[in-house]
């Protein structure tokens, strides 16, 4: 009797073997989604490969359910920004996240801004350039977020990811839409000269530059706190110029400095999106209050 | 110009309650908004009742993870006893309306301090949250610091490391601890306007 149940667990060990032999090659193309509450996330690659000395796109793929959504760096009246840690091979680098553009979300009478639906946060990986082809590496990142929809739900998950590393790779057909979308609401640097003028309660952000869009449909989105509030501002073109009214944070601390922000205008179906970074001026009082 | 002054702040306490709370919110040196409120035993309280001394308000939904954070790791419970032993009014408000997360009636309240031993002057039910809108309060926890003149001293997070995460607390700055600290040496309060991070307050309408 203790042959046959030996023999059994033998053959058990054999098949569980298999299965992740199995498991594995599966892994190494897509590491397995984790169900958290309300989003699953997942690490994925735009591409089938590394290549060494080249720059790999990864990024966390969130799929929230319906009404649940997460952070942008920003994200403003209340909330969490996504984060991300990261353990890779020795030589690999990990940049920051390129955070496409947020969506405004009306949480009562506050804002915040992040993303609802399926979005990919974007990350470029440094593949050192003495990388040895055929073998493969293994990304690992720890995740951590806050997924909210009325009531809020920290969540966290260790992702891995394990690619082969070879001289050539192909995009990976099952990511480029994903990539693609992520792609065009990341915000493109604008060149656009300008300042931020603090006069009171008030903050007046002028915009000047090749390619300033018109002045409708327009939104913006301060990257640093604690600078504007959260309200969409109100735009006008000034002759060349964009000009666009927020109010100061209430809980505006420091000034002079430097105000980062992301304009976005809807065209039709898609998203415009572009970063600029003004100084930040005292100017004097409101000219509205007294 | 100064004729319009007076109607002009009475326009202004007028909005604090029928705008979005954005417009109006308390600023830090100035006089804090007073408010009347009824806490968790049915008594009513005021912030001119407690004139002379400092006073500390802090936003609470029992099931907010930020909240729990707190309360989990005991720091909000170890702030709350070291204020008021040292004689300050800590009143933790609870501007959850009913139907939403962390609304809580008055016996709800007087067993949430129990069981997380909590140890507030008093815990004030504000479901349709008055006081929360007269102090622009946006988040839980959400902190202010009133000296005994009543001008508001203090206003934003409970620390300076937003996250969800027990573990931080200790590298954190504990903004609350530090105004009450200086406060009561007499000196200027280094950081009295911090971003608060946390839920929102979960208003009705």
């Amino acid at each position: 009797m203790a042959r046959e149940s030996e023999l059994g667990m033998l053959v058990a060990t054999i098949r569980a073997t298999t299965l992740a032999a199995a498991l594995w090659a599966a892994a190494s193309a897509r590491a397995q989604p984790v169900e958290a509450e309300h989003v699953a996330v997942e690490l994925i690659a735009e591409r089938t490969a590394l290549v060494p000395g080249r720059t790999t796109w990864v990024g966390l793929r969130l799929r929230h359910d319906p009404h649940w959504h997460t952070y942008w760096i920003n994200p403003g009246d209340s909330g969490l920004e996504t984060r991300l840690k990261w353990t890779l091979p020795a030589g690999y680098a990990a940049g920051a996240i390129a955070w496409p553009a947020p969506r405004r979300l009306a949480a009562g009478e506050l804002t915040n801004f992040g993303y609802v639906d399926e979005t990919v946060l974007p990350v470029p990986i440094q593949v050192p350039a003495d990388a040895a082809p055929a073998k493969s590496a293994r990304l690992s990142v720890a995740a951590s977020w806050l997924v909210c929809e009325d009531i809020c739900i920290p969540g966290k998950a260790k992702l891995e990811l394990t690619l082969p590393v070879q001289r050539e790779s192909a995009p990976d057909a099952r990511w480029q839409a994903l990539f693609a979308q992520a792609r065009a609401a990341l915000p493109v640097e604008s060149g656009w000269q300008g300042e931020a003028r603090i006069q009171g309660t008030e903050v007046e952000i002028e915009l000047a530059g090749a390619g300033l869009p018109a002045s409708d449909d327009l939104d913006l989105f301060p990257v640093q706190g604690q600078m504007l509030e959260s309200a969409r501002p109100e735009f006008e073109r000034r002759g060349d110029r964009l000009v666009a009214r927020a109010r100061k944070s209430i809980y505006f601390a420091s000034a002079p400095g430097r105000l980062d922000l992301v304009l976005t205008r809807a065209e039709g179906d898609t998203l415009r999106a572009w970063r600029a970074s003004v100084p930040l001026i005292l100017a004097g009082p409101d000219p509205a209050s007294h | 110009m100064k004729a319009t002054l007076p109607l002009c702040t009475a326009l202004l306490a007028a909005l604090a309650f029928t705008a979005p709370l954005l417009a109006a919110p308390a600023s830090v040196g100035t006089p804090a908004p007073e408010f009347s409120a009824t806490d968790s035993k049915g008594q009513k309280h005021s912030l001119s009742e407690f004139k002379g001394k400092t006073v500390v308000l802090e936003w609470n939904n029992p099931e907010c993870p930020f909240v729990k954070k707190h309360y989990g790791a005991g720091n909000m419970q170890k702030q709350q006893a070291g204020a008021t032993s040292a004689g300050v009014v800590w009143l933790t408000v609870n501007s959850g309306a009913k139907g939403k997360q962390g609304y809580m009636d008055g016996p709800a309240a007087d067993a949430f301090v129990q069981k997380a031993g909590a140890k507030p002057t008093a815990y004030l039910l504000d479901a349709d949250g008055a006081v929360g809108k007269a102090y622009g309060a946006r988040t839980t926890p959400h902190m202010y610091v009133i000296d005994g003149q009543g001008t508001l001293r203090y206003a934003g997070g409970i620390d300076s490391v937003p996250s969800s995460d027990p573990d931080d607390i200790k590298g954190a700055t504990q903004y609350v601890n530090q105004a009450l600290t200086e406060l009561s040496a007499g000196k200027p309060v280094s950081v009295s306007t911090s971003q608060p991070y946390g839920c929102s307050v979960k208003y009705g309408s």
